[in-house]
């Protein structure tokens, strides 16, 4: 009988180790081979002549005193701080008005995820066309309903672009946050609510002592989570802004991009995607904690 | 004690209430799904009307002059063959490595199991930047940039953790007894595997099968980084080129955003149910 159990994980092992090889070429190799490449000066002129050799910190000395990195690391703290305080808030408000009993909550709700579902790409190409000066829909409806007297200058002034990139993405941040909530909100059982009015509790009484303690692993992880896709922002940007006027939008994903493949230096944007690595890292691995726990239960 | 009468207004105040709430929510979906009906409407403007001073809410006249003019752009057809091939390739490679990593996590004591599913839950967390160069320089030593295979195998790294995380508490919920039934039946791990596991959870399996093709749909990055040639780069990829091309003509750019949204909203539509469960039991989104 034991043997047999023995056999059939050796099979098992056989199922998981294609995607386990393949994961490890395409993610583990990639991962120490640019933590390698952050410590060589590897660019266009050396890579052509192969005369790549290690140069230490070199690298990440050059970065942190980057303006434009340091430009690019505020604006993705700033981005991200902003995205998650509107996604949260505004998702789980949502999550609690749609998990009521009304006529067509449910449809509503399922609605709203559309815009979670849509490519990045159009996300931020509605965002080019809507955030247009004169010929943008958010200014023409905000003038229409005299909450401004002249067009914003959204996408033009370095000092509004950051917002309307945080905009953008709150319209698919909070479907996405209100659906891992509803998920968490459905999980508490019934009942619990049930005894709590009979025992005299108020609506305000049951959300603070009771829907949110019961909800603060479900919180934590939509949070980390989060964050973690919020942080390493890219396509929306790049397409939407560029990065620009004047790095205003700036991010580290963006920068590291363009450091690699608009300056081909490779090495500068490996330091730069290593360092956008360990910020996400230091999230990750509480994120990993409450993942693991979950599942071993 | 209640009089018959002040139950009847109480449920009054309810049923107000619920489509005071219904109000609120269709309000809300209008502000959500508006950017949607913007994308649609502008796509049916004509040129004029496009560069008017004025705004229209709803087109004058319906045209399809961008729609058509898009059908005929050979880069624009050729970049949707593109688009689709990637995702397809994307699709597949994820599939055919995600489901049997999903079965052996969800039916088997494997050793090391901890471990394997640390890895396939920190690869959730990789910016995608930092995967760019060294797979270009390597995808540039074997000859595989400006080909289908470099970004579709790229997406896939993304694709096979989703499908591990959302499939293993499908199969792990499987009796124990269809294994042995199997079994008995004469199925080896492989047969088993293929003709009673993978069927039985169909619904987990359309659920992986719509969003691994919509990862490689919307892929921007890898497509952008490895294939350099705008012959070989899928829609998203080629947005800018199409901006410059079609400038301030933003009928023409939002019919051709318009067929990047077709896929989403139609894996939406006929999909939702299994969809939306998927993608809460593996929160992932690329």
């Amino acid at each position: 009988m034991k043997r047999r159990l023995k056999d059939r994980n050796s099979e098992g092992i056989l199922f998981v180790l294609p995607a386990l090889i393949y994961m490890i070429f395409m993610i583990g190799y990639p991962l120490i081979y640019n933590i390698i490449l952050s410590f060589k000066n590897l660019d266009v002129k050396t890579f052509k002549g192969n005369t790549a050799i290690f140069v230490g910190l070199d690298n990440y000395k050059a970065i942190l005193a980057d303006e434009v990195f340091r430009k690019a690391f505020g604006n993705t703290v700033q981005y991200t701080v902003f995205c998650l305080l509107i996604q949260f808030t505004i998702g789980f408000i949502f999550a609690l008005f749609f998990s009521k009993k009304f006529p067509l909550a449910g449809p509503i709700r399922g609605l709203l995820l559309v815009a979670y579902m849509m490519p990045m790409s159009v996300t931020a190409l509605l965002g080019r066309n809507m955030f247009g000066v004169t010929e943008g829909v958010i200014n023409d409806i905000l003038l229409n309903l005299g909450m401004i007297q002249k067009p914003i200058e959204w996408l033009i002034s370095s000092k509004t672009a950051i917002w309307s990139v945080i905009i953008a993405n709150s319209w698919v941040g909070i479907p996405f946050n209100m659906l891992l909530l509803t998920t968490g909100l459905s999980n508490i059982p019934q009942d619990v609510y049930e005894s709590a009015s009979i025992d005299g509790a108020n609506g305000i009484q049951k959300f603070f002592y009771m829907t949110l303690p019961l909800l603060k692993s479900s919180m934590l992880s939509v949070l980390m989570l989060g964050l973690i896709y919020t942080f390493k922002v890219f396509d929306l940007v790049y397409i939407m802004t560029s990065g620009g006027p004047v790095n205003s939008t700036e991010m580290l994903a963006t920068y590291s991009y363009k450091l690699s493949f608009g300056q081909y230096k490779f090495s500068m944007g490996s330091a730069s995607s290593v360092i956008l690595f360990l910020c996400l890292f230091v999230v990750g691995i509480g994120y990993l904690r409450l993942t693991m726990n979950e599942e071993a239960n | 004690m209640k009089t018959e009468n002040n139950l009847y207004r109480e449920s009054g105040n309810v049923v107000v209430r619920k489509w005071l709430c219904t109000l609120v929510a269709v309000l809300i979906g209008a502000l959500f799904l508006f950017p949607l009906y913007w994308l649609f409407i502008t796509s049916l403007k004509s040129d004029r009307e496009i560069m008017a001073k004025t705004l229209t809410y709803f087109p004058k006249d319906i045209v399809f002059d961008a729609w058509k003019e898009q059908i005929k752009d050979p880069m624009f057809v050729n970049s949707l063959k593109n688009s689709a091939i990637i995702a397809v390739t994307a699709m597949c490679i994820s599939l055919s490595l995600g489901i049997p990593a999903a079965y052996a996590m969800g039916r088997f004591q494997l050793p090391g199991q901890k471990l394997i599913l640390l890895v396939f839950l920190v690869t959730q967390m990789m910016p995608s930047s930092l995967l760019l160069t060294p797979l270009y320089l390597t995808f540039a030593k074997v000859k595989l940039l400006n080909t289908y295979v470099a970004p579709a195998m790229a997406v896939a790294s993304g694709s096979i953790p989703f499908i591990v995380i959302t499939l293993r508490p499908y199969f792990m919920n499987l009796p124990k007894s269809l294994d042995e039934a199997a079994r008995i039946d004469g199925c080896n791990a492989f047969t088993s595997f293929l003709y009673i596991m993978v069927p039985t959870i169909k619904t987990g399996i359309i659920t992986v099968l719509a969003i691994s093709f919509l990862h490689g749909w919307n892929d921007l990055t890898y497509s952008m980084t490895f294939n350099t040639n705008s012959d070989m780069r899928p829609l998203t990829a080629n947005i800018y080129k199409f901006m410059d091309k079609y400038g301030m003509r933003w009928n023409c750019i939002m019919a051709y955003g318009l067929v990047l949204v077709v896929p989403v909203v139609t894996a939406f539509v006929f999909l939702q149910k299994y969809i939306v469960g998927g993608m809460t039991a593996g929160a992932i989104k690329e």
